[in-house]
Formats: structure tokens, sequence, C-alpha cells
């Protein structure tokens, strides 16, 4: 199988912490891959090492058997890495056209001379067109001229994932997208990011506390504790895992 | 599929736009017409215009793409003094110059005012360009501070005797040939307008409000902060400068003082007042700071009612008027007389739409 992302021995370390420590990874083409661990376990931090808001301190991260450590967040996207965040992060007051607009940019060759001119009219025009196809896509085509910070939370996590994939990634990064989602919805996220998954050829690499999502869903599992890798494994050995389950639960103690 | 819509941006609200332009230009060219008479309404006309240029251009920087500079005064005095040195005609220089002279290359250089103008901006927009190199990591209030910085070392040098010989030092300059009539006031201010509004409602300026609104999701979909940001202070600061020579044409004589930190203070006072993000408030805005100083001058003349002069009256007392004023619209519209919306039929329509539906709904409560 073709390796798609591959962390080796990443390790980072803010002043005395060591959010991470020596993590590897590797997520092949095609694959739902999710990270699990308690809070602060290092799953984000991870994901700010991949997507190059942090830089790590050592190891090496390969996208596409190429290094991507050092280069800038804008760069790794146009690489193909996009993400969503934690905390919804939307252009707030704009509308949510906009908001997938803006992420169509990097696709096409712009400077302020051609946009200002309109002399990029025909290319303004095909963004708007592929946003406007995506949205109608993705359900959100009705929404289009809505501030995105006055959408209900559930419709602004689905943009935040449109904005992403108007980037046209080959990898997607989910951090924790059924954060705040109640079972019913979760279901549905499940069914949303297998159809997004096939239907855009994706391979996606998520970070969930929702364990029903992360074991319906993912092929492979990595759990991480205090910036270790505790185990790895398909959901099943995941699952009887007693070091998963310490982690969690905490150790029993005996009388 | 339907199409889209794009053709829409032809829209209703352009023609109004024209329709207004074509207004205003028969207006000024009826007061320039009779001069004479109305030389006060055209001073302010025209001291409105120059400021909403620089007003629009210091919004593109702070309330489109989200940085505090404070660097305007500065940006414009760089404008300013390169198109009076390029236009002031050859015949006045020694008289311009009478106390150290003038630099020999520039004896002769004259340029047409639309070239010199440019050439103001493109000298704003090239110390821009520089200083926004180490300066536009900084963020928020520290940004403010190190472009306030700038902007006095700008003032400081065009002082300083060292530069006698090019800008007349604390002398200042002066016969630098004015608008020769309001209707060309208009016609340069208005260029500079609509060249910001369709860089804001562009692609790039699309990038620009991404960064405002949230710079790591900005990155997350590959805009560059920094290119764009340099880009948008680089870009205001060109027609800041612009505005600096057109400020410097209106005045017909500037010197060093001209370009202090209250200047700076007015444009901001401007922007936030017609709303920060807004085209149409910093427009606005100009108008009605530029007129409302004017206008309120009626409270520093003695006023006597009843045989009994009002003690308050007297001169100075119109800028208690006018911050009092400041204060009120500040307390009431937090976000500036439009706040970050635009003055358009559009929305007047979408507004006078939402009333009646509200007031369709309260009906069908009764």
């Amino acid at each position: 199988m073709e390796n798609i992302l591959k962390l080796t021995d990443m390790s980072i370390q803010f002043g005395g912490l060591r959010a991470i420590d020596s993590l590897n990874l590797e997520v092949n083409k095609g694959e739902i891959v999710a990270i699990i661990g308690p809070n602060g376990a290092g799953k984000t931090t991870a994901f700010n090492c991949i997507t190059g808001i942090y830089t790590p301190t050592s190891g090496n991260i390969e996208y596409l058997g190429q290094s991507i450590i050092n280069k800038d967040p804008e760069e790794i996207t146009k690489r193909g890495i996009a993400r969503t965040f934690q905390n919804i992060r939307l252009f707030k007051n704009l509308s949510v056209f906009e908001n997938v607009l803006i992420a169509v940019h990097l696709r096409y060759n712009d400077n302020i001379f051609t946009s200002a001119l309109r002399i990029n009219y025909k290319q303004e025009l095909a963004m708007r067109e592929e946003v406007k196809a995506l949205l109608e896509s993705q359900d959100l085509y009705k929404y289009r001229y809505d501030i995105a910070s006055s959408l209900p939370y559930g419709i602004q996590r689905r943009l935040e994932i449109a904005r992403a994939l108007a980037t046209k990634p080959t990898l997607l990064l989910l951090d924790e997208p059924a954060a705040g989602m109640n079972p019913h919805e979760t279901k549905e996220l499940t069914a949303y990011i297998k159809k997004i998954r096939d239907e855009f050829g994706l391979t996606i690499l998520l970070i969930e506390h929702h364990m029903d999502l992360v074991m319906d869903i993912s092929e492979r599992i990595y759990v991480i504790d205090f910036g270790k890798l505790i185990a790895k494994g398909n959901p099943d050995e995941i699952q009887n895992n007693p070091k998963v389950i310490e982690a969690y639960l905490g150790v029993e103690e005996n009388a | 599929m339907n199409k889209l819509k794009f053709k829409d941006k032809i829209n209703v609200d352009l023609l109004i736009y024209l329709a207004i332009v074509v207004v205003s230009v028969i207006i000024l060219a009826f007061l320039d017409m009779n001069k004479f008479e109305y030389n006060y309404a055209i001073s302010i006309i025209e001291k409105s215009l120059v400021y909403a240029v620089v007003a629009l251009s210091m919004n593109i920087v702070t309330g489109f793409t989200g940085l505090f500079s404070l660097g305007q005064a500065g940006f414009m005095a760089l404008g300013a003094y390169t198109t009076a040195i390029l236009t002031i005609p050859v015949a006045s220089r020694p008289n311009v110059y009478y106390m150290n002279g003038i630099l020999p290359a520039l004896e002769n250089a004259v340029v047409p005012i639309p070239v010199a103008l440019i050439l103001g901006g493109l000298v704003a927009a090239l110390f821009a360009a520089l200083i926004g190199i180490p300066v536009l990591k900084l963020k928020s209030d520290y940004l403010a501070i190190a472009t306030l910085g700038f902007s006095e070392i700008i003032r400081a040098v065009i002082a300083s005797p060292m530069m006698d010989k090019i800008t007349n030092g604390s002398y200042g300059l002066k016969s630098i040939p004015g608008f020769k009539s309001s209707v060309e006031c208009f016609a340069f201010s208005l260029i500079c307008i609509v060249l910001m509004v369709l860089i804001i409602n562009s692609s790039t300026g699309r990038d620009f409000k991404a960064i405002r609104e949230d710079e790591i999701a900005a990155r997350s979909v590959g805009i560059n902060i920094f290119k764009t940001k340099e880009l948008s202070f680089v870009v205001s600061s060109f027609f800041t400068g612009v505005g600096g020579g057109l400020l410097a044409m209106f005045m017909r004589s500037i010197d060093s003082k001209t370009f202090q930190i209250t200047l700076t203070y007015d444009i901001l006072l401007i922007v936030v007042l017609g709303g920060i993000g807004s085209i149409t408030g910093s427009i606005v805005g100009a108008f009605f700071v530029t007129a409302g100083k004017e206008i309120l001058r009626f409270f520093d003349e003695p006023l006597v009612v009843a045989g009994t002069e009002i003690p308050l009256f007297k001169p100075g007392f119109r800028m208690v008027i006018f911050s009092i004023l400041l204060m009120v619209v500040v307390l009431f519209f937090r976000k500036g007389l439009l706040g970050g919306k635009e003055l358009s039929i559009k929305g007047m329509k979408k507004y006078s739409r939402k009333k009646e539906e509200q007031n369709i709904d309260e009906g069908g409560a009764v």
C-alpha cells in the first residue's frame, strides 16, 4: 500500500515539557486512521506539527515520500494536506460562499493587478462555479449568503470540512469533528466522513473522543498518552488492549 | 443547474453610484463656475475628498486586513513631499528654496501632476515595503507603536538640516500648484477610491479579509500570511502617498508640522467613525468629520441672547461640542456609523424586507 504520511521518531518539546515523545505513525493511501488518547495527550500538537504550525524538535515527517519539516503551513496545504480545527476556525464575518471561495484561491494564479482590474474575470467565474458545485454537493448551497458565525454549530462543522475540501487535499486531518454532537449527529457524521473519503479519494487522519465513531470508522487506531504512543492496531485490538484501558480508566488498585 | 448570477454584479447599486458621480460633477461644476461665492464650500469638499482617499487607504490595512497601523501621516508626508518637489514651477523654485538653495539635480525636475502623484504613491509604497518586512511580524498594539515611530522618524528626517536642499527643512514648501477646479480634485479622488474598491472586492481583497478573520485558518487554506500582509500594507501606503500628494495640492504649502501624529488621529477618527471595514463608511465619515468641524464654527462666535452674552460661546468651544458628538457616536454606534456594512440600495431593500416580514409576523401573532 502506498504510504501517504509517515512520522519517524517525531518529538516536540516546549520548555521542560516533552509534549510528544518519539512518535511513529504511518497513514496509507485511502485509509481512515484515528488518533485517540486522554485530554492533553498531545494529539492536537501532533496535528500542528504535521500542518507546519509547530516545528518538531527532532524526528521527521514525510508526506508522499518528501520531508515536510520546516515547511510553512500554507506550503503544506498547497502540497495537499488540509485540516479542520478542534474549536472551529471559520472566517466568521464572511459568508459561507466567501469562506469556501477563499480556500479555492490557492489553486489559481492571481496577482493584485489581474484581480483588481478584473483581467482574471474568467478565472473568478471558474472559481465561483467550482465553489457552487462543492457547496451543492455538500448540501450547503442554501446557506451561501449566510454569515458563517450565524450558522448552527453542526453546519459550521460541515462548512469547515467543505472549506478544507476546497483546497483539493490528498490527506485530510480532522480534529475532533464530532465534538459537541449528540449520538444521532455523530452517526450522520460517521457516514459523511466515509462518503467524502470515497467521493474525493481522500486519506483521513482524525482525532476523536467519541469511541462509537472511532471504532466504527477507523481501519487503524493509534493511542497516545502523555505524548507517547502506547498502542496501535485495528479497533478490536485496541478495545482489548490493557494499556489502553489503563490509560482511560486508571489502574485497579488491589488491596 | 441554473447559471451562477455573477453578472448580477452589474446591479442597481452600480447605476446609483454612477448617478451620484454624475450629479456630484454637475454640482461641483456649478460651484466652480461661481468660485468666489462658494469658495468656502469648495474647500470643505476638496478637503473631505482628500481625507476620504486617505481614510479608505487606512481602512484597507486596518479594517480589511486587521492590521492596526498608525503610520498614515508618515506615508502622506512621503507622497506630499514627492509630489510637491516634482510639481513646484521651476520659476518659483529659487523663491521657495531662498534660504539654503536647491539640489542641482532637482532644479529642473518637473513632471505632470498625475505622474507626480503616482510617483509620490510609489515612494510611500517603497518605504512601506521596506519597513513592512520587520514591522509586520508584530501584532496589534505593537504594530501600531512601531508604525507610529516610523511616521515620526519620517517627519524628523524631512525637517532635518541635512535634507534642506531637498525638502527645504523646517521652512517647508510652498507655491505647490493647486487643483484647477474642484472637479479635478473629485476626479483624482474618484480614481483612487474606485481602484481601492476594486482591490477590496477582488480575490486579493478576500485574502486580506481572511487574514483579518483568522490568521491560522487563513494559513490552513494556503494563504501566505506574510506576503499578503505586506501586499496590503504596500497597497494601502501607495494610496496614502497619493492622498498625501492630493493634500499638498489642496494646501498649496506644506511643512513637516503638517504631518504630525494628529493628522493620523484625524484619519483614524474618520475610519472608526465611519465604521472599520466599511468602504462607504470611510467616505461618509470623511465628509462628516471635515464638514462637522467647519459647520460647528457657529459655536466659536459670541452669541447674544436677550442682551446677555452667553459665556460658553468662545473660540475653541466648537471642538468641545465636536468631541461630545464623537462620544455620542461611539457610545451609540459602537461599530461606527455603518458598522462594517455598506451603504447600498440592495442593503436597504433587504432591511425594509426584513421589517416587512417582521410586521407580517407580528400581525399574525395578534
